[in-house]
């Protein structure tokens, strides 16, 4: 099997889902936008909020006029800046020693200061507080709260029921509150002097021009948004209205919409991930598929099978599939075209070798002079070669036939092997033969002429391969209903690339520069014990002895019944 | 003088051939086409021929010419001379009467000694079988002579080729014959499968007549031997 490098398939479409990651990113865009929007929508609200309680004041100069009488308050320097007026829950009104701490007593004006708490109350917004200043920057009324209840705000939503509701409490909102920072209700909401009497909106209101600002409470959890507009009395300014509000209630909408966001974006980015990681596996899994037929499409004897994976396919891997199919059926005519060729060839030769051979015959049969004769012994050697490879051609096709034709009978395979290799002794004088061979008959079916001549080539094979004086390993073994019959060698080992191909017709592994042998090689003899292991229906292989000093071909029979 | 018939499309081989048999002394006659030897054969027929299977146009017209010729004649030798070797072509060119089937591999000095022992068949026929001449084990008796064989005193219809086999194997008793001996002593080149098929059809001849017959022993790895009865 082929090492793939790099990404594969699947990996690659899982990457190209995270540009589903731009969805949030646009949607935490438009959230901002979102936000500023209602962050100024807030502000001129409560502009118009403070210009609408100053509206009511106007030109009431009998609420502010006692006022104007009476003492300046001291300066801001002079009262202590964390001295501020802490908010009672209640609407309270500034004669409260408690209210106004250290400031003087607003004496004589009970009913103006009821009535403008009345009128602030009745200007009151949600949330907001309202709150009124004399030129003299002292505190008339207050009303209102910048606590929200929650509770019973109408914005929040009450938390989800059943399995959504459990991993909204479990998952998502413990994420979010990690990523997002809800705003908080638990802030210093005390109005500190210097808001009320250093704040640039009073300051501006009190000359006359409505002003806003952005301010964080003391404590810095919570920014709060204060207009304020001037009262008019005529043409003189007699006092300010300030309306404050936290940015909470927009951070809880903001937050809300990016939770909202984030939820639909989680599901989407996972629903798309899930679908695309779904549609990769089985794209991969197909190719994948497709390429282990592929690869496994030529079997070890080179025979050709059918594609199978994808064949019906409409798709692109269908046309890969098909045009595999197309390339491996004309692999296999062209590997039917080669081994024919040993057979036409040999057919096609043997004429002009005749030629030759009887023009040489009738040459000799003249009265030659010695020195002519050395070419004609010369010529007909070349002639011997040939006629030995034409032979050796033939044998394969003319096995071919024979199989064809042979009857099959049980034969006792032990008797065989050990018949062969008593003849081999003789053969193949410079070689050792050694032999292990079970005692009882290893019963095979199928010719034993046939199997003779498999051990002929495998040992002819072995012989070749190994230096003289080197002993070869015959060996017959039975191993689960098989009898494994196998020749080792001492000799040079196959090349890995080789190992699969060498019973098939035309290879070679031998190295025809060096060996300077006579006899010419055309790698049909393990072709030849090929084709006859697979009339008896056994498997051959060729393997590098365990020691790496050789080769061991091993032919495993199925026995007979 | 003997007077051979050579059917052969070849020019070159067919000459050759006919220099060869001219120099033993034969008188020869070359043809290049079925029909053009046929008419020759109806007015005179040769003393034996050597045919080729493909000639020109016809595939196995080499077939047919042995057919017509034996019919015209139960005795004239036909040798079969050509480039198939294919077992199927052996045994249909020997069904249909011929003496000897030779492939073109064969080389002159063979051929010769081939249409020599053939002639000198045909010359001892007639005489009466000297005893020096006749190999006898136990059922078996070969003419050398007349290179004939019979078993049980009936005669097996053995080929030149399948005479000079079994001759091989019955020379020298018990002794193995390895595939190339059995080759050379037949005046063959083959390959080793033709000798095993060539084996098998003398085991078949020798069966037809006695079905008992298993007097020639396969030595796997080594080759034949003759098991005396």
């Amino acid at each position: 099997m082929a090492i793939r490098h790099g990404l594969s398939i699947r990996t690659k479409l899982l990457l190209a889902t995270l540009v589903l990651g731009l969805i949030p990113f646009v949607g935490f865009e438009y959230v901002r936008e979102m936000e500023n929007f209602l962050r100024a929508g807030q502000e001129q609200t409560i502009i118009a909020a403070a210009r609408a309680a100053a509206l009511a004041l106007h030109d009431r100069p009998r609420l502010l006029e006692l006022r104007t009488s009476r003492p300046r308050v001291p300066s801001p320097d002079q009262a202590g800046t964390g001295d501020a007026l802490h908010e009672p829950d209640s609407v309270t009104v500034g004669t409260s020693e408690t209210a106004l701490g250290d400031r003087p007593p607003r004496r004589g004006s009970d009913e103006a200061l009821a009535e403008i708490e009345l009128i602030i109350k009745a200007m009151g917004r949600r949330y907001s507080r309202i709150w009124v200043v004399d030129q003299q920057r002292q505190l008339l009324a207050v009303a209102g709260s910048l606590r929200r209840n929650l509770a019973q705000d109408p914005l929040i939503p009450p938390p989800a029921e059943g399995w959504w509701g459990t991993i909204e409490s479990t998952v998502l909102r413990p994420l979010y509150t990690r990523l997002l920072a809800p705003p908080s209700e638990d802030f210093d909401d005390a109005l500190p002097e210097t808001v009320l009497s250093g704040g640039k909106e009073v300051e501006r209101a009190l000359t006359g021009i409505p002003a806003s600002r952005r301010r964080h409470t003391s404590d810095f959890r919570a920014t709060v948004l204060s207009a304020a507009h001037p009262i008019w009395s005529g043409d003189e300014v007699v006092g300010a209205v300030v309306v404050e509000e936290t940015t909470n209630a927009v951070l809880s909408l903001r937050n809300r919409a990016f939770e909202h966001l984030l939820t639909v974006t989680l599901a989407a980015f996972l629903l798309g991930a899930g679908a695309l990681a779904i549609f990769a596996s089985r794209l991969s899994g197909r190719l994948t598929r497709l390429r282990d037929e592929a690869e496994s499409a030529i079997d070890a004897r080179g025979r050709v099978q059918h594609l199978v994976q994808g064949s019906n396919a409409g798709d692109e891997i269908g046309d890969l599939s098909r045009s595999f199919s197309t390339v491996l059926e004309r692999l296999a005519q062209y590997n039917t075209y080669l081994e024919r060729m040993a057979d036409r060839l040999s057919h096609e030769l043997r004429t002009p070798i005749a030629v030759v051979s009887s023009s040489l015959d009738n040459l000799r049969q003249k009265n030659l002079e010695p020195d002519t004769s050395v070419y004609i012994d010369r010529a007909e050697d070349g002639l011997k070669r040939l006629n030995t490879v034409l032979t050796r051609m033939r044998e394969a096709t003319r096995l071919e036939q024979i199989m064809r034709e042979v009857d099959r009978e049980r034969f006792d395979l032990a008797q065989v092997v050990s018949g062969c290799v008593g003849g081999y002794t003789s053969a193949f004088p410079k070689h050792r033969f050694s032999i292990s061979v079970p005692q009882q008959p290893v019963w095979l079916f199928g010719s034993a002429d046939l199997v003779a001549q498999l051990l002929d080539k495998v040992v002819e094979n072995a012989v070749d391969f190994s230096p003289p004086g080197e002993s070869i390993e015959i060996t017959l073994l039975l191993r689960d209903g098989d009898a494994a019959l196998s020749v080792a060698n001492v000799g040079p080992p196959l090349p890995e690339t080789m190992q699969g191909q060498l019973f098939e017709s035309m290879i070679s592994v031998r190295d025809h520069a060096k060996d300077g042998k006579s006899t010419p090689h055309l790698g049909l003899g393990l072709f030849m014990v090929r084709l006859i292991a697979e009339f008896h229906r056994a498997r051959v292989l060729a393997t590098n002895r365990s020691d790496g000093k050789g080769v061991v071909i091993s032919v495993v029979f199925p026995q007979a019944m | 003088m003997r007077r051979i018939a050579i059917v052969e499309d070849n020019e070159v081989i067919r000459e050759n051939y006919a220099d060869a048999l001219r120099r033993q002394g034969y008188e020869v006659a070359v043809y290049g086409a079925r029909e053009e030897a046929m008419r020759a054969f109806r007015t005179r027929l040769p003393d034996l021929a050597v045919v080729d299977i493909g000639l020109a146009d016809e595939v196995d017209g080499g077939f047919t010419l042995c057919r017509e010729l034996r019919a015209m004649s139960e005795t004239v030798p036909i040798i079969f001379l050509t480039a198939r070797d294919s077992d199927f072509d052996m045994v249909a060119g020997l069904r249909l009467g011929a003496d000897d089937y030779l492939t073109k591999d064969i080389s002159l000095p063979h051929l010769l000694a081939r249409i020599a022992a053939l002639f000198r068949r045909i010359d001892v026929l007639s005489s009466p079988p000297k005893h020096d001449d006749v190999l006898t084990r136990g059922p078996l008796t070969l003419d050398l002579k007349r290179l004939t064989a019979s078993w049980n005193s009936r005669t097996v219809d053995l080929t030149l080729t399948e005479f000079w086999m079994v001759h091989s194997l019955v020379k020298f008793l018990g002794h193995v014959k390895n595939r190339d001996q059995l080759m050379s002593e037949a005046n063959l080149v083959v390959d080793d499968s033709t000798v095993t098929s060539h084996v098998k059809r003398i085991r078949k001849k020798f069966a037809a007549i006695d079905p008992a017959f298993d007097a020639i022993d396969t030595v796997y790895g080594m080759g034949y031997r003759w098991k005396e009865g």
